[in-house]
């Protein structure tokens, strides 16, 4: 029987270097830019040639992520907006949130460290969301590595501890709801401001286009924060750290629950 | 004095909060010393308290000279001992290991000389904090070659220099 194995196991290994040896070509990726990329590379950043149609981004993720397909993006925010609001509802009588005495948690060490840990992840998480136009990241990584403190704090100290400070799923549906109010005011600002005016523009339009030539401001006191990127990673940040802090603390009173009925 | 200290406080952590935003971004324009400085503004006012309690203690020199002495030393010659240690150990055809969990006792009395104690022993190879005891300001520990399980002998072979610097740098 062993044999067998041994001689069906060496089958498979040729068989996968065969594989790898000959499709090397067709497995691997190529190095060249495909045309798609090579227009949104070429369209993300041109002030200089593609005015009309520019995002005025060096960050091309980004660019296409809340310019190219803005509208997309949004109805993805709507979309985890939905899944919370089901949560909650689902969870609604667990949430008169008893702040009683706080669980023990871990150890003296954990939860030391923890304490030094606490701000440089808020830091970290803001730098991501703030940078987004400029650098890979934006609002909905810097919310979500935001977010990774209620976590820790969570399975650290205890969701007592976390309501008990202030944090409340009350106060983060507030913070997520403005979050949400302020990305849909930046994608219709420029339409009201043109409303005002008496001109013709886009919702959800950042710079200028051949028939709105209102456009958002590119650069804020001699910094780029090209338009309505900045404002909409800024909203985003807020919504989905509150967004997924709401979660959290959700399924650990759920869970906290479910044990004590036990 | 109070509202000085909470000032000062906030301060400190708006300089650890400004140092790590600046280092994470890894450029110092306008732009992010503006975000930077309103960013942790925020986070140094939120979480100064949960910190620093006294404020003069990250002031004190010598408390920091002693600091650097003990990041070199342990990196150098107490990191480098451990592993030399457990390296033999298991390069040895016999795996020579004695392993126990010995209970053993700190002098020390805030948290982050009981931290930076316990992350000291943890961190060089063969010895693991695995439970700490507040009320009897007890480690339990785990020690792959257990030599004794006196408590106090335990202690000299173990982290007896880690709990002088630690005691010296935060207490």
């Amino acid at each position: 029987m062993k044999t067998v194995e041994v001689v069906v196991l060496i089958i498979l290994i040729l068989a996968l270097a065969l594989l790898i040896t000959v499709g090397f070509e067709h497995i691997m990726p190529s190095t060249a830019v495909r045309p798609p990329a090579e227009f949104y590379l070429y369209a993300t950043y041109n002030p200089y040639k593609l005015r009309e149609y520019t995002v005025m981004s060096p960050e091309a993720v980004t660019a296409i992520v809340w310019d190219f397909r803005g509208l997309d993006t949004l109805f993805e925010t709507s979309v985890f907006y939905l899944a919370l609001i089901a949560g909650l509802a689902l969870t609604r009588r667990l949430l008169s949130e008893r702040a009683e005495k706080p669980g023990h948690g871990l150890s003296l060490i954990v939860k030391t460290v923890t304490r030094i840990t606490a701000p440089m992840i808020i830091v970290v998480g803001a730098s991501i969301a703030l940078h987004g136009h400029l650098t890979p990241g934006g609002g909905f990584q810097g919310g979500s590595v935001i977010a990774v403190l209620p976590m820790v704090i969570i399975v650290v100290f205890s969701v007592s501890f976390l309501i008990m400070r202030g944090f409340t799923t009350s106060k983060m549906i507030i913070m997520r709801s403005l979050g949400l109010f302020g990305i849909g005011l930046t994608a219709i600002a420029l339409f009201l401001v043109s409303l005002i005016q008496g001109t013709h523009a886009y919702v959800f339009q950042n710079m200028i286009k051949p028939d709105a030539q209102t456009s958002m401001p590119i650069y804020i006191a001699g910094a780029l924060i090209s338009g309505t990127l900045w404002f909409f990673n800024l909203f985003e940040m807020f919504a989905v750290a509150a967004g997924f802090s709401i979660a959290f603390i959700v399924l650990m009173l759920a869970r906290t629950l479910q044990v004590e009925e036990r | 004095m109070s509202s000085l200290k909470s000032i000062l406080r906030v301060f400190l952590i708006f300089l650890l909060a400004f140092a790590i935003y600046t280092i994470y971004t890894g450029s110092l324009t306008g732009y992010d010393i503006v975000t930077g400085v309103l960013v942790s503004i925020v986070v140094s006012v939120v979480f100064s308290g949960m910190i620093i309690k006294n404020p003069l203690k990250p002031l004190n020199a010598i408390r920091w000279f002693y600091l650097i002495t003990y990041a070199i030393l342990y990196f150098t010659y107490y990191e480098t001992k451990a592993h030399v240690d457990v390296i033999k150990r298991i390069l040895h055809p016999k795996t020579p290991v004695n392993p126990a969990i010995i209970e053993t006792y700190y002098n020390a009395n805030s948290d982050y000389a009981i931290t930076t104690i316990a992350n000291s022993i943890t961190n060089t190879p063969g010895t693991v904090v695995v439970e700490i005891d507040e009320t009897r300001k007890a480690f339990y520990i785990h020690w792959i070659d257990a030599k004794t399980l006196d408590p106090l002998e335990a202690k000299r072979e173990i982290f007896e220099s880690f709990e002088k610097f630690a005691r010296r740098i935060f207490d």
